[in-house]
């Protein structure tokens, strides 16, 4: 935006270049008809030039916690003042500012001529994630953390065992509930499609208990931890495959205590 | 006389040979089942006058007493194509020897008349014995029905157990029984019930959850049944006479496959409020709790000796892979039932008190199929081969059928079958129904 406005200066400046070098003549035609108009009362002193002023930031982006740099150029002023929270400055200079927010600076400057006004813009980003303080974070933030972190534990065919690669997992989400303790959460069993309905209701049961336990154990309240089977009644992949009925045999973690 | 003797014997075993199932002569005992059947004809019934709605409530009566009978289980039906061409609608328009002799060959014809009388539906039916011309009827009965579909069908199944239980060795028929199971029809997993024919399905929860298990009381007032609808695996118990939840005391944890003592007052289930599931007794209003089972693992799936209420089968995976194991009603004589390995679950516990039905998969690849067990002898017999995924099954009050779920035609479904595994039907069709059970 201010590069842009910097630049129509610039521009607007060379044509007049270009109309004084060029155009003398017509300046001419014109000065007579200047002369024709009547000359201001002679008691009346020649009115002071307005002041001119120009203002910028760089960079024109931060990240919240960082500093930009406005400069700022005046003349014709003998008042110069830039807002908000800057106040009285000289006629041309430059400031440090660290913003939490996105700002617009105004500068304004009066003289004898009369007062002139200049924005620059300096917008502020959103701040990167902050380091997880416990209690801190917003519903939101905890689901997104739970889900990114918290991982299921897998069993064996009709086992409700906690076998080496769910010890890893459950111990890693031992330490992601320890470092969260507002976090309650389900402990849902499942199954694959082999076996009856009823029996595999039972075995979930088992699933989801002693995954419950080695959290436990771990260190993890219980009162933090609600169980519920679903048997084989909600699978997570659909295929008669042995890849597709180790996905099912599982304890699956989630946030809250919703069911149905 | 003694070589007639012996060609006798030989005939009957070829019949025996020929019959699939029927070579296991303990499947007959108490059920009349495997014995030889009786041919009987089943004349349409004859619309007094040419009224068209009678003639509607006509055609549905027949139809329904037509299946009802092929459905027993102890009758041959005569193909109507041998029928003589004059049908009889009263009684001294049955010509004895045209019925009696071939193609017909029949043994016994029922047979009658149908009428609108002060607005009702009544059709009169008879039995005959065709040769004992002297004294033929062996039964005369007059139904007074509503002039509606269901009425004339409720007509016809009263007439069918009468000739069930007069034929067939005094067991009353099933005409008249009902099915509970679990439907998704409607997206979710429901409690559904039907006429035994699979006419008049219609759900009974309308939770929106995860609702399993259904089981009849034994005077089919109420059923018993596990839903999620709370958040929670809890049993509730709904009555078919106020068409209200009955109070039942919700535990921690899993709550599941219910099942109602003989006597109608006890009712054991699976429940893992100690854990583990476990096996527990109690009144049925929860009071006198009692657990039975002590082991680490599963246990669940418990159903009563329906004819003594002194012993409980249920399901354990305590050697490893689920079980059925028997116990008493207190919890102790425990025994293994099936010594084999495999997974056997769903048990149904035989009305005679003498079989054990259930579904087996006897090695690890292969699938599940029906089997029965004698538990005196502990001789198996396969019913269900080569057609898809077969589980649950659950005896019908006659002894003489199961009901079960099958995969055989696509998505899971209702069927039933003779206990000899004959005969099998498909009564449902929309979305996937399983877990069935009969009411009493």
């Amino acid at each position: 935006m201010f590069m842009r406005k910097r630049s129509l200066m610039i521009s607007s400046v060379l044509g007049c270049l270009a109309l004084t070098l060029g155009g003398c003549h017509k300046k001419e035609v014109r000065a007579p008809a200047v002369d024709t108009t009547p000359p201001p009362a002679p008691a009346a002193p020649a009115p002071p030039p307005k002041p001119e002023v120009t203002l910028s930031v760089s960079p024109a982006t931060i990240d919240k916690g960082q500093s930009a740099t406005l400069a700022w150029s005046t003349t014709n002023a003998t008042d110069v003042a830039v807002t908000p929270n800057i106040g009285k400055v000289d006629p041309s200079g430059t400031a440090m500012v660290s913003p939490s927010d996105s700002t617009t600076y105004i500068l304004t400057a009066t003289g004898p001529g009369g007062t002139a006004s200049q924005s620059a813009r300096l917008t502020v980003s959103p701040p990167p994630p902050p380091p997880v303080t416990p209690g801190a974070e917003s519903e939101v933030q905890e689901q997104q953390m739970f889900d990114s972190e918290v991982r299921d534990a897998y069993f064996d065919f009709n086992k409700s065992d906690i076998r080496q690669d769910a010890q890893q997992t459950l111990n890693a989400d031992a330490t992601f509930f320890k470092a969260h303790p507002s976090i309650h959460f389900t402990v849902e069993g499942h199954c694959d499609e082999r076996g009856s309905e009823e029996y595999n209701l039972g075995l979930g049961e088992r699933r989801a208990e002693a995954a419950k336990e080695f959290l436990v154990n771990l260190g993890v309240s219980p009162d933090r931890i609600f169980t519920i089977s679903y048997g084989k009644e909600r699978p997570q992949c659909t295929d008669h495959t042995e890849e597709c009925w180790q996905k099912n045999r599982r304890a699956h973690l989630k946030m809250g205590q919703e069911s149905k | 006389m003694r070589r007639l003797g012996w060609a006798s014997v030989g005939s009957i075993l070829l019949g025996l040979a020929l019959v699939p199932g029927f070579g296991q002569d303990w499947f007959s005992t108490g059920i009349n089942l495997g014995a030889p059947k009786i041919r009987l004809a089943v004349s349409p019934f004859q619309p007094v006058t040419p009224d068209p709605a009678l003639a509607n409530l006509t055609t549905e009566f027949n139809q329904v007493l037509w299946n009802d009978l092929d459905e027993s289980g102890i009758v041959e039906l005569v193909s109507k194509s041998d029928y003589p061409v004059k049908l009889p609608r009263d009684p001294e328009e049955v010509s004895f020897k045209a019925w009696s002799d071939p193609p017909a060959a029949a043994t016994m014809l029922a047979f009658g008349k149908a009428e609108l009388l002060n607005g009702n539906f009544v059709p009169t039916a008879r039995l005959d014995d065709v040769h004992n011309t002297a004294n033929p009827s062996v039964l005369a009965k007059r139904y007074v029905a509503r002039p509606d579909e269901a009425s004339a069908r409720a007509a016809a199944h009263r007439f069918a157990n009468e000739i069930v239980q007069a034929l067939g060795g005094g067991l009353p028929g099933i005409a008249l029984s009902r099915l509970a199971f679990v439907s998704n029809r409607t997206g979710r997993s429901e409690i559904w019930i039907m006429d035994f024919d699979g006419y008049g399905q219609r759900a009974i929860t309308n939770f929106g959850s995860l609702s399993l298990t259904p089981r009849w009381s034994p005077d089919d007032t109420r059923i018993a049944y596990t839903s999620y609808a709370s958040g929670n695996p809890d049993i509730y118990i709904f009555s078919l006479e106020t068409f209200r939840r009955i109070p039942f005391p919700m535990f921690r944890g899993l709550n599941t496959t219910p099942a109602w003592a003989p006597d109608g007052k006890r009712m054991a289930f699976c429940s893992s409020m100690s854990g583990d599931p476990e096996i527990y007794v109690s009144d049925v209003n929860g009071g006198n709790l009692q657990r039975l089972t002590f082991s680490p693992g599963v246990d669940i799936s418990p159903v009563w000796n329906p004819k003594t209420g002194n012993d409980i089968a249920f399901v354990s995976d305590r050697s490893g892979s689920p079980q059925i194991y028997i116990m008493s009603s207190v919890g102790t004589n425990l025994r293994r039932l099936i010594t084999a390995g495999g997974d056997a679950s769903s048990p149904s516990w035989s009305p005679n008190g003498l079989f054990i039905a259930f579904s087996w998969r006897v090695t690890d690849t292969g699938t599940y199929d029906i089997y029965v067990i004698e538990i005196a002898s502990g001789r198996t017999i396969q019913l269900t081969h080569d057609a898809g995924r077969n589980e649950h099954p659950y005896w019908s009050p006659d002894g003489r059928h199961l009901v079960f779920e099958s995969n055989r035609s696509g998505p899971k479904q209702v069927w039933t079958m003779l206990a000899d595994g004959s005969n099998p039907r498909q009564l449902t069709t929309q979305g996937e129904n399983w877990n069935p059970s009969w009411s009493n």
